[in-house]
């Protein structure tokens, strides 16, 4: 969920470019690393970057039945690592606010914190867990997909709470109102999500070739 | 795809100068975010759209259409200014009202910022700025073929789209779901597919891992820098000595 320009206090804007700098910068060097080690890396990833944004461009239906987009954070955070995902997600929020005009600048490192941090941070903690504890593949990449965009909307809860408490209940009362408002469509959306991912790893698993090319955008070959 | 690129390329002030267009954007939207609401957001969101319809000559459709969504997330996050949650549930909360005023029209004033720089200046001179302003090479390169790639992808992604609803692929949620769920995993082969194929295209002309292209860099007009400062400064000292 995208926080609009000018939504949060100027305090607010600054703490969380402060808060996600490190994981922009964390994400930034290793990316670098991985460039210099193979150039043609480099395409790989601006695709992968790429393919990020067109994912939430794209409709899709939502138990509400209103229309809904993709964000692509599980996917992400499933294929390529979290640590990638902080680069390429700030890439792809900056290119949302310039092309759809969603989301902002000074809301930039707020957006960035809750879904280009801890939605795939989260969604790839979930994987490796499920995984550990023996659930089946299908069933790990749908509570990735969901709880990493679960994840991502309490983020922003917190951050619009934070910026706006409650007169009489403070941050805690303001939490549930901003949650409760946007859960009309932020759960639906977690639940669709989830059940696309696992459409998609379906369809994707039965082409193992490519394989090779995401595992170097993971780090986990060198 | 995207009407906003569209815009950004053909809109009067495309040949402007980046520094004065930025300038102008981002002082205001740093004014908008720092000033008290009342009065700068009023004077902020009236220059700045007038400066996007007027100056640039956008289309207020495309304008429109731009702000309809960030406006739907704040009229829904406005009214949790409105309430609040007591003892006795929901009540309407001592001055949210003006609150909930002061937020909607800082963030309005801050969106008309935003869609000005969006809509008058294309994504591509904004990353070459962001070069200049240390940003490393290699992520504004990354940037640069990501926004590349951006269209391509797209373009696939709404032909095969076309073809699954031509194919009744798009008949009830259940169906929709299954053709979204495959229509992503076949993008996504093909996106590493095309990287493959443009890189293995550059290395068989030489290309060493470095991207070099031609940036136009526009001559600055001091009337246009000396017009964004004062009204900047306007605005800064009105909205320090109104409110």
């Amino acid at each position: 969920m995208h926080i609009m320009e000018g939504y949060l206090p100027a305090t607010h804007c600054a703490g969380w470019f402060a808060a996600s700098a490190p994981f922009m910068v964390g994400g930034a060097v290793r990316l670098r690393r991985i460039v210099a080690e193979r150039p043609q890396s480099k395409m790989t990833l601006a695709a992968a970057g790429a393919f990020t944004f067109v994912l939430s461009a794209l409709k899709m239906p939502s138990v509400t039945g209103s229309c809904s987009h993709p964000t692509g954070t599980g996917l992400g955070a499933v294929v390529f690592g979290p640590g990638v995902m902080a680069v390429l997600g700030t890439i792809v929020l900056l290119f949302q606010a310039l092309l759809l005009a969603h989301g902002g600048l000074t809301t930039l490192g707020a957006n960035v914190f809750s879904m280009a941090i801890v939605g795939p941070w989260v969604s790839w903690a979930v994987w490796r867990l499920a995984g550990k504890l023996g659930a089946s593949i299908a069933v790990a990449v749908f509570l990735a997909a969901a709880l990493g965009d679960l994840a991502t909307y309490a983020t922003t809860s917190v951050q619009l709470a934070l910026a706006y408490p409650d007169p009489a209940s403070g941050i805690v009362g303001a939490v549930l109102k901003f949650g409760g408002i946007y859960a009309v469509t932020q759960v639906p959306l977690a639940i669709a999500e989830g059940l696309l991912t696992v459409v998609v790893m379906n369809a994707l698993s039965g082409r193992a070739g490519k394989a090779d090319e995401i595992r170097v955008l993971s780090g986990e070959e060198q | 795809m995207s009407p906003v690129d569209r815009v950004a390329h053909l809109n009067r002030w495309r040949h402007r100068s980046l520094i004065e267009k930025a300038m102008l954007a981002l002082g205001m939207l740093i004014l908008a975010v720092l000033l008290p609401p009342f009065p700068a957001a009023a004077v902020i969101a009236v220059i700045m759209t007038a400066a996007a319809l007027l100056g640039a000559r956008v289309p207020v459709s495309v304008w429109l259409a731009c702000a309809a969504g960030p406006l739907g997330f704040l009229l829904s996050g406005a009214i949790s200014l409105v309430v609040q949650i007591d003892a006795n549930g929901l009540a309407l909360a001592p001055g949210g009202l003006t609150a909930a005023a002061g937020l909607v029209a800082r963030s309005v004033a801050a969106l008309t910022c935003l869609l000005f720089l969006a809509l008058t200046t294309p994504a591509t001179d904004l990353v070459a700025g962001l070069r200049r302003c240390g940003l490393p090479a290699e992520i504004a390169e990354m940037a640069l073929l990501t926004y590349r790639f951006l269209f391509l992808l797209a373009d696939t992604a709404m032909s095969m789209d076309a073809a699954q609803a031509a194919r009744l692929g798009h008949v009830g949620a259940r169906r929709r779901l299954s053709s979204l769920g495959s229509l992503i995993a076949n993008l996504l082969p093909r996106a590493i597919d095309r990287a493959r194929r443009l890189e293995i295209g550059l290395a068989a002309r030489g290309w060493e891992g470095e991207m070099r292209v031609l940036t136009e860099t526009r001559p600055i007009s001091i009337a246009g820098v000396t017009l964004v400062l004062a009204l900047e400064a306007g605005t800064a000292a009105l909205g320090v000595v109104m409110s």
